[in-house]
């Protein structure tokens, strides 16, 4: 069963095409990759699968519903898709477990009590307990990034929206967001991850998407794509990455 | 310098009636407070609405608000004043104008206070929508990815950080209100500057009232700035740098 469908997405700002006919579809369960030059489009491409950017052209269907038609609920939909930035974008002036508590009850309506529980819950998964009470501002990168993903599981999503989540990371952090995903596909959630990063790609990638100038050039398995690409510019653009 | 000091002056009965100089100023005193105060809560309420809309997704409020800015903005204070107290009231429906005209209680409280009220709310719009717009893109983009709606985003997202960012540029405006009600005695309320004409006319102690109605400024403005500053220091968040990611 698809999760998500992007069928023959098109995107324009004013004359600039950032998308061409994008088409690709993610299974449940399924961990896909996406990857691709600066200004390739994936971000563009990620975001409009919960409808944060909105296309001219074609549709994206997640768990059977339209993003692209106008009656829609957009929060609700949401809502059950979790999604992660490269800046993190915790909310500052809460403290760590507030941003995990504030949409499951605003949202989703949950009581206060069992939110705080599911969220230390979550807290605790990614190693970060003791930081409940602190605020984003006081914690590393890294940290910001795990409570980043464990915000967005507390709404007990149906699928996870990645986009270059440790690109802002120190090299050393990469390491503790990275097992925090890895564990993640592993235990079956369904995936979309924009990233370089080749050896989370090999380890837990079903499929990688290539993109170039907002098209979808090549799309194959992890060890095919990086073994051996068939597209040139994705040849290159793997050759640009070992430097 | 040939002037005659008098610091009892404050203790002189008025030459017009049986109060005491002190009596006026204490009265006018009371005259600034409540118009700055009263003007500043209607530029807090209606500068933070016109300066939110200003950022909406929809083109006609944006229109709606600049204009707001611009108008009140750019029009003298003291122009501004004159067509609250003279001309608006020609444009009421008949009755309601004769019962301005005639008959309403503190018009010139009401005139002065309205007018600041929204000259001043011009200004925090301005504050507002550039606090809101240097908050980073990603955070409007992550709440709504929460499935907040787009005002549940503003409300529990972006205003919030706005709000703080915004305290410091307020805290002049809120200075600025004070020392801007001078103008009210242009309309003939008797506020702490129209007192200290009145007082040097009747007592010919020109330095003295002067002095009176400068300390008290002062004393005005630098506890609108406390006031603020103790906000300020009870809103930080901790760990958060401003301008920093
Ligand atoms: N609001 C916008 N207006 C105009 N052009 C835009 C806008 N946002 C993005 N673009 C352009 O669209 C293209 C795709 O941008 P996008 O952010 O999706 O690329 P990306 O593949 O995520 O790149 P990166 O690896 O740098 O994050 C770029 O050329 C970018 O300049
Ligand atoms: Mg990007």
């Amino acid at each position: 069963m698809s999760m998500i469908e992007i069928r023959n997405v098109s995107k324009w700002y004013g004359q600039f095409q950032v998308l061409a006919d994008c088409s690709t579809q993610v299974s449940k369960g399924e961990v896909v990759v996406v990857c691709g030059p600066s200004g390739s489009g994936k971000s563009t491409l990620i975001k409009c699968v919960n409808g944060l950017e909105p296309f001219q052209k074609g549709d994206v269907v997640v768990d059977e519903i339209s993003v692209g038609a106008a009656k829609t609920d957009l929060p609700k939909l949401r809502a059950r898709v979790g999604m992660v930035f490269q800046h993190f974008e915790l909310f500052p002036h809460m403290s760590v477990i507030e941003n995990l508590t504030i949409a499951q009850t605003k949202v989703l309506g949950r009581a206060r009590d069992e939110a705080r529980e599911r969220g230390i819950k979550l807290l605790d998964r990614v190693g970060l307990k003791a930081h409940a009470a602190k605020f984003p501002g006081e914690l590393s990168g890294g940290q910001q990034q795990r409570v980043a993903i464990a915000r967005a599981l507390a709404m007990d999503p149906i699928c996870m929206l990645f986009d270059e989540p440790t690109s802002a990371l120190d090299p050393e952090m990469v390491n503790e967001v990275l097992d925090v995903m890895v564990e993640l596909a592993r235990e079956g959630m369904t995936m979309m991850v924009v990233t370089h990063e080749m050896g989370f790609a090999r380890k837990v990638a079903h499929r990688v998407i290539f993109m170039d100038t907002g098209r979808v050039v090549e799309e194959a398995g992890a060890d095919t794509f990086f073994g051996a690409p068939t597209s040139r510019r994705a040849q290159q653009f793997l050759a640009s990455l070992k430097h | 310098m040939n002037y005659h000091w008098n610091w009892g002056v404050y203790l002189e009965q008025v030459s017009s009636g049986d109060e005491r100089y002190l009596d006026w100023i204490v009265s006018a005193l009371g005259w600034t407070v409540a118009v700055s105060m009263t003007a500043w809560v209607i530029a807090l309420l209606l500068g933070g609405v016109v300066g939110t809309l200003r950022t909406a997704p929809n083109r006609w409020l944006v229109i709606a608000g600049n204009a707001w800015v611009e108008f009140f903005r750019n029009v003298p204070l003291l122009v501004q004043l004159f067509i609250w107290f003279f001309v608006v009231p020609e444009f009421l429906p008949a009755e309601l104008s004769r019962w301005v005209k005639q008959d309403m209680p503190a018009k010139e409280f009401f005139t002065a206070t309205i007018c600041l009220g929204l000259f001043t709310s011009a200004r925090v719009a301005e504050q507002v929508r550039s606090g809101i717009q240097s908050l980073p893109r990603g955070q409007k983009m992550a709440g709504l990815a929460m499935g907040f709606t787009l005002a549940q985003t503003y409300r529990y997202v972006i205003l919030p950080m706005a709000f703080r960012i915004v305290i410091p540029p307020l805290t002049s405006e809120f200075m600025n209100i004070i020392k801007n009600s001078a103008v009210a005695f242009a309309i003939g309320l008797m506020e702490l500057t129209f007192i200290s004409r009145q007082m040097i006319e009747e007592s010919g102690q020109v330095f003295e009232s002067l002095l009176a109605a400068t300390i008290l400024y002062t004393v005005c403005a630098f506890a609108a700035n406390r006031v603020m500053a103790f906000i300020e220091a009870r809103a930080r968040v901790p760990g958060y740098i401003a301008g920093a990611k």
